[in-house]
Order: C-alpha cells, then sequence, then structure tokens
C-alpha cells in the first residue's frame, strides 16, 4: 500500500453543459493537512463531495486510503469523515443525541459511541453543553459539534468542505487551533477547502490552488509564496536624488532584491522573503547614509497568488452559490440526463427573466431618471423630489410598494400640489368620494394618516385618493404620467 | 437496513416530540371539517340507515392522512438544504432507510392524529366502533395511504427538486382527491363524470375500507378488498420514492 491517503487522477465532473471539475490530479499524504484553495464555484465543494460518495464522477480513478471508491463507497466511508458546508446537525436534538445518531448510522455499539461522545465532546469543550438542544448552540460551536459528530467514527480522513465560513474571527482562530491538533495529536489526514488565504497559509502543510475546476498548482504555502512574487517592501524618502537611486540600484545589483519599481517618493523592492531581507536593506541603507522616512512589508494576497496562476483576479471568478446545492445534487450522470435538463431549464428560465426585468428595469429608470435629471438641473429641490418620486414608481411595479410610498413623503405635500392642480380633478371624480378614501386610508395605514393630518386638506385627499386607486392604478397612472411627464406613458403601455 | 430505518425513525420522533404543537396544527384543519361538516351537509345528504356523521367520519378520518401526510417531501427538500441529508448520506447506510424512516414516521404520526379526530367524533355522538380489533384493522389501511402519500410526496420532492411545484401539487393531492372520492357523498350523488374519477381514486377505496370496518354492521370482504388496493398503492409509490431517491443520488 502507498502512503497516499487520497489519490485522485484525471477526475472530470460534468454538469450539464459545463465541467465543474476537469481532469483534476490529486494526491494527499497520510498525516497531512491540504488545502484546496480557490473562489466560489471554482470546483472545491465537488471535488470534496464526489470525494466523499455523495456525487459520482464522469472520468477518471479515486483512491481513497487505498481503496477505489468506485468499487466499495462502503468502505471508503467507514474511512472518511466529512463535514460540509452547511451544518447538518439536527437544530432540535441534543448534540450528544446528534452524535448518537450518526454513531448509529455507522453502525458502532452505543456503549462505544457514548465514551466517543465524551471523548470528543471533551476535545472540543463542548462537554458542558452537550446535552443542550442545538438551537441555544452558537454557530461556532455548531460548527464544533458538526466536526465532531463527522469524527464519531473515528475516520483516518477528514474532510473540511470550508470549515471556517461565517465564523467570526475568534472563532476561526479556535477551530483551527482544533484542526491542527487533530493532525498532530491523531495523525489524521486532513483536506479542507477554503478562499482564505491567511487559512491555506497558516493551517496547512500544502496548499492546491483551484479554479476552473483543474488543480493550477500545488505545494507548500512558503513555495507557492516564493514563486508568486515574493513579498514586497516599500520604502519612502522625504526626497529622491541620485543617492537614493543609486542605493536602488547597488541592492538590484547586489542580488538582495529581485527587482525595484520607483512610484514618486517610494521604492518598491521585490524579495523573496520580505521578514529576512528588511535588516539587510536598512544597514544598506545606513551604510550608504539613506535618511529612510517609513519602511513597510506587503506580503502577496489571495487576488496575487490567482492572478499568477489563473491569469484573473479572484474578484472577477465569483459565482452566486445560492442554489449551487442542487446542482451538486445531480448525478453521477452529470448532466447527460433528464436531471441535469432539468436543473439547466429551472435554472435558465430564472436567469431568463431575472435579466429581462433587469434590462427592463434598466431600461426604465434611463427613462424615467434621464428626463427627470434635465429638470432636476433646473430646479433642484422640487423636480428633485418628483425624480425620485418617478423612481420610487418603478420600483413599486416590482413589488416594494408600499414602503417606498411612505418615503416620498415631501413629494406627496408638495410636488402635488405645485405641478397639477388640475389633475386632481380629474382622478378625483366626485369629491364624495374623496372624503371617503380618505377616511379608509386612515383606517388602513397608521403612516399615512398620521402624514395626511400634517398636510394641508388638498394634499390629504390627494394622498387618500392616491392610495386608493391604486388598485386601478392602470389609469391613475396613466393620468399621472401624462402630467408629469408626457413621454414615459408609453413605458407604461410597455 | 432495518436497523438504519429504526435509527433514523427515532431521530424523526424525537425531533417531532420536542414540538408538539406542530402536529396538532395539522389537526386544526380536519377537525374544523368535522364540526363544519357534521353540521352543513347532515340535514340534506341521504346516506342510507346510519347517520351522516358516522358516514362522514371516515371520510374525515383520511383527509386527516392526506393533511398530515402529503407534506413529508417539503421537509426532505429542507434537509437536503440544511446539509442533514449529506450527513446521513456520509456514513454507511441503507439508501432505503432515508426514504423509509421518512414515510414510517409520517405515517405513525398520521395514526396519533386520527385516534385524536377519533375520540372528537365519538364525543360528538358518532356510533363509530369501539371494538379495538376493528380499530386497528381501520387504522391499518390509515398507516398505509399515509405511507402512500408520503412517499408521492417524497418522490415529487426528489423529481421536482423544487419546494414551490411540490407545495402546488400538495395541495391538489389533498382537498380535489378528497372531493372526487366518496369521502364526504356517496357515489350515487355525483355526476357521471366524478363517479369515474371517483373510481381511480385510492382515497376512495380507503374510505370505504375504513367505513367498511368502522361502522357497524363490519364488511369485512369489502374491507379486504379495499386494504389491498391500498396496500399496492403504498407499496407501489413507495417503491417509486425509493428508486427516484437512489436514481438521484448514483
Amino acid at each position: 500500500m502507498t502512503n497516499l491517503a487520497i489519490s485522485v487522477s484525471n477526475l472530470t465532473k460534468i454538469f450539464a453543459d459545463n465541467k465543474a471539475v476537469d481532469t483534476l490530479n490529486l494526491e494527499v499524504k497520510e498525516g497531512e493537512i491540504m488545502a484546496l484553495l480557490g473562489p466560489n464555484g471554482a470546483g472545491k465543494s465537488t471535488t470534496i463531495r464526489v470525494l466523499s460518495t455523495l456525487s459520482g464522477f464522469d472520468e477518471g480513478e479515486i483512491h481513497i486510503g487505498g481503496i477505489d471508491i468506485d468499487r466499495d463507497p462502503e468502505t471508503v466511508r467507514r474511512t472518511i469523515g466529512v463535514v460540509a458546508q452547511q451544518t447538518g446537525v439536527e437544530y432540535f436534538m441534543t448534540g450528544r443525541e446528534n452524535m448518537m445518531v450518526q454513531g448509529r448510522l455507522y453502525k458502532m455499539k452505543k456503549a462505544d459511541i457514548l465514551k466517543r461522545i465524551d471523548e470528543l465532546a471533551k476535545y472540543f469543550e463542548l462537554d458542558k453543553s452537550i446535552d443542550r438542544l442545538v438551537t441555544t448552540y452558537s454557530g461556532g460551536m455548531r460548527r464544533k459539534l458538526d466536526i465532531a459528530t463527522a469524527l464519531i467514527h473515528r475516520p483516518k480522513i477528514l474532510y473540511l468542505d470550508e470549515p471556517t465560513l461565517g465564523l467570526d474571527i475568534h472563532s476561526r482562530k479556535l477551530l483551527w487551533k482544533y484542526i491542527e491538533e487533530l493532525n498532530k495529536k491523531f495523525g489524521l489526514t486532513i483536506l479542507l477547502t477554503t478562499h482564505y488565504l491567511e487559512e491555506a497559509d497558516g493551517l496547512s502543510h500544502r496548499v492546491a490552488i483551484i479554479n476552473e475546476g483543474k488543480i493550477q498548482i500545488s505545494g507548500t504555502p512558503d513555495e507557492l509564496k516564493n514563486n508568486i512574487h515574493g513579498d514586497s517592501v516599500v520604502i519612502s524618502f522625504d526626497d529622491v536624488t541620485d543617492k537614493e537611486k543609486a542605493y536602488a540600484e547597488g541592492m538590484k545589483q547586489g542580488g538582495q532584491v529581485i527587482d525595484t519599481l520607483w512610484d514618486g517618493n517610494n521604492l518598491h523592492l521585490y524579495v523573496d522573503n520580505g521578514a529576512s531581507s528588511v535588516p539587510p536593506i536598512m544597514e544598506q541603507a545606513a551604510k550608504d547614509d539613506i535618511h529612510v522616512k517609513t519602511l513597510s512589508l506587503a506580503r502577496p494576497t489571495l487576488d496575487d497568488v490567482f492572478l499568477k496562476y489563473t491569469g484573473t483576479s479572484m474578484l472577477d471568478t465569483g459565482e452566486e452559490e445560492a442554489e449551487e446545492w442542487w446542482h451538486q445534487w445531480a448525478g453521477k450522470d452529470g448532466g447527460k440526463n433528464w436531471k441535469g435538463n432539468k436543473w439547466v431549464e429551472a435554472d435558465g428560465t430564472q436567469k431568463g427573466e431575472w435579466e429581462e426585468s433587469d434590462d427592463w428595469q434598466g431600461n426604465d429608470w434611463v427613462n424615467a431618471d434621464g428626463s427627470s435629471k434635465e429638470a432636476a438641473t433646473t430646479e433642484e429641490t422640487q423636480e428633485g423630489e418628483s425624480a425620485d418620486w418617478q423612481g420610487n414608481e418603478w420600483v413599486n411595479k416590482d413589488g416594494e410598494q408600499k414602503g417606498d410610498w411612505g418615503d416620498s413623503k415631501d413629494w406627496k405635500g408638495n410636488d402635488w400640489v405645485d405641478t397639477d392642480g388640475k389633475p386632481k380633478e380629474d382622478w378625483n371624480g366626485s369629491e364624495q368620494q374623496v372624503a371617503s378614501d380618505d377616511s379608509n386610508v386612515t383606517d388602513d395605514s397608521q403612516n399615512e394618516s398620521a402624514e395626511t393630518t400634517d398636510k394641508t386638506e388638498p394634499a390629504s385627499d390627494d394622498t387618500a385618493n392616491w392610495q386608493d386607486k391604486e388598485g386601478e392604478s392602470a389609469d391613475w397612472q396613466g393620468n399621472d404620467w401624462v402630467d408629469a411627464n408626457g413621454k414615459p406613458k408609453g413605458n407604461w403601455d410597455k | 437496513m432495518l436497523s438504519d430505518t429504526w435509527h433514523l425513525f427515532n431521530k424523526y420522533m424525537t425531533i417531532t416530540m420536542r414540538m408538539p404543537l406542530w402536529s396538532l396544527f395539522t389537526l386544526i384543519q380536519p377537525l374544523l371539517w368535522l364540526i363544519i361538516f357534521a353540521q352543513l351537509f347532515g340535514n340534506f345528504v341521504q346516506t342510507g340507515e346510519g347517520n351522516y356523521m358516522d358516514y362522514m367520519v371516515p371520510g374525515i378520518l383520511i383527509m386527516t392522512v392526506l393533511f398530515g401526510s402529503s407534506w413529508s417531501g417539503v421537509s426532505l427538500l429542507r434537509e437536503i438544504s440544511a446539509g442533514s441529508v449529506d450527513k446521513m448520506l456520509v456514513a454507511p447506510v441503507s439508501r432505503v432507510a432515508i426514504v423509509l424512516s421518512r414515510v414510517m414516521h409520517s405515517a405513525i404520526q398520521v395514526i396519533a392524529q386520527t385516534l385524536i379526530i377519533l375520540a372528537v367524533a365519538w364525543g360528538m355522538g358518532s356510533t363509530i366502533t369501539f371494538n379495538p380489533l376493528y380499530l386497528f384493522m381501520g387504522l391499518s389501511i390509515v398507516f398505509l395511504l399515509g405511507i402512500g402519500f408520503a412517499s408521492l410526496s417524497n418522490g415529487f420532492a426528489i423529481t421536482l427538486q423544487r419546494e414551490e411545484p411540490l407545495v402546488m401539487i400538495g395541495n391538489l393531492m389533498t382537498l380535489p382527491l378528497m372531493f372526487v372520492s366518496s369521502a364526504f357523498v356517496p357515489v350515487e350523488f355525483m355526476p357521471k363524470w366524478i363517479q369515474y374519477i371517483a373510481m381511480v381514486n385510492p382515497i376512495s377505496y380507503a374510505v370505504e375500507g375504513v367505513r367498511a370496518i368502522m361502522t357497524t354492521p363490519q364488511d369485512i370482504m369489502l374491507f379486504a378488498k379495499d386494504f389491498g388496493i391500498i396496500a399496492v398503492f403504498a407499496i407501489a409509490s413507495l417503491a417509486w420514492a425509493v428508486s427516484a431517491f437512489k436514481a438521484l443520488r448514483d
């Protein structure tokens, strides 16, 4: 048997029409902490799901602890512990009950499970809360319980999918400590995914950068960082003279720095190892009788790493995760059967709708705003308000009606009376109706009534009528648009 | 598989027992129907020799089954998105047990609810049998129907993969199916086309079977026939749900 805990060769997993994982190769040695580092949608979670037997795959070969995952998934399941992104713990059970059920699913004996629960609870410092309902747990505690349940059957290999996602800094650091100790004390092999550079850096022995379903590069954190840019030491001077320039040139010639770059009075020195290169840099400066005003040391960011190995900034590769779970739930056949199609269909239509409504909003906003903006420049306050109002109007159509109505307070009072006068009669129809409408409004919404009492009478009538006619908004809007703008009326008809 | 089912079933029961109010809520509607229908239709629906109350109670029992079990799939979807299904699946657990434990849990819950409905019906003067054997036989149909509809709901949950259409189907499974069955109105009162629907509607048979065994005089032969039909329905639904679940996974 090899001493490889996980060996993945040419793994490909296809969802619908895109390759979530594309000929991925990965090796994790026994007793190692390996981090899969990449942005959302890079294929991290999919890889973990495939390696946990939760998803099938289209091509490739996977051995976990020397066992072919395709031939004997049951044995693989006994070998691994999995902590998924969502904490799958039951909220209406106690910590102990959660662990008990999980232990039972691994066919463990009750006494053995109880012993193991005590061990794990103690280890994760959950012993005081183990008999409390999970609803009372904090996010960090839930995460710890989740990891503890995954360890109930004493697995040799532990997968952690974004273990610290959504945790505060303190809980995150605490969790890192536990993970590190699990590895050191118990020799657990750990494969974790993350998009935090510090997590990959501080916690893991080796890091594999994954993007678009492929491992771009892997190595120890130091190797990767040295490969990337090196650090940059930035020195700023009061003034740049020939002396400083000579110093910079000397540093480069002398081989202490890889490259130099001037940025005003700041000198960027690229070095392999920032911390250890600062003393010689300062010594040289002292020798050359140069006064250094400030010195700062910048370490490569995740984005730098990414830029180097993927050619794109990590910020551009983000992908919405909202519905990813169904994505991941597609079966072994990936996108080749109805599941895939179904998913695409659902997603496709949804996206379509969104885009349409976006465009539509976009156009509309441009129209409404554009015309009103011109006006707004001539008469700032009043027309500005009416611009807002048009804005709100559109938003209304999208469904956020009431809140926005409430917001355009000034408008109801001033704008109406100012711009219109006449139209008021148009909509009111009859005076009696107005009165009854007014009372309706008072009943309906407190805000509204509070407001109407502040205003002058005609204004309040308007508001009332307005509110009431929301149901028949077509007519009313029609009138209104004609009054205020003329043009946008066309939009409404659309 | 059986031990997996048992442990998972236990888990669901534990959770349910922590929130007993929830299962009580689903009782409200059948209870309301029981009271309203008895008053409303009692005066003009002729049901042969027995009173309408006795005719209707089996219908209400079956209605409770539908309301109780047709939403089982919704919670499956929630569990999937919450990650607890994955938590089970990473363990070497029987895939059949996951579905089976869910529908068993749903059916048991429904049995508890029907017992409460029965108690209320007796309180309202129904002459439904007290004979424990007959009650047990009647409840066995209730149980099987619960399994059947919970399976359908779970199966649809997996096939549709979304909550909204699932809720729609849940609605469609409950009320309309009730009214195109002999639950509240004897078949003879129905227009011809509804009679045809009622004939292929499993609810008709469930109601008929419960009525045959729970109201005196008992009709064992009729009960046996209906029991058989419902059993087939339950097993077929369950098999479909399990195969949908497996197909999704592997």
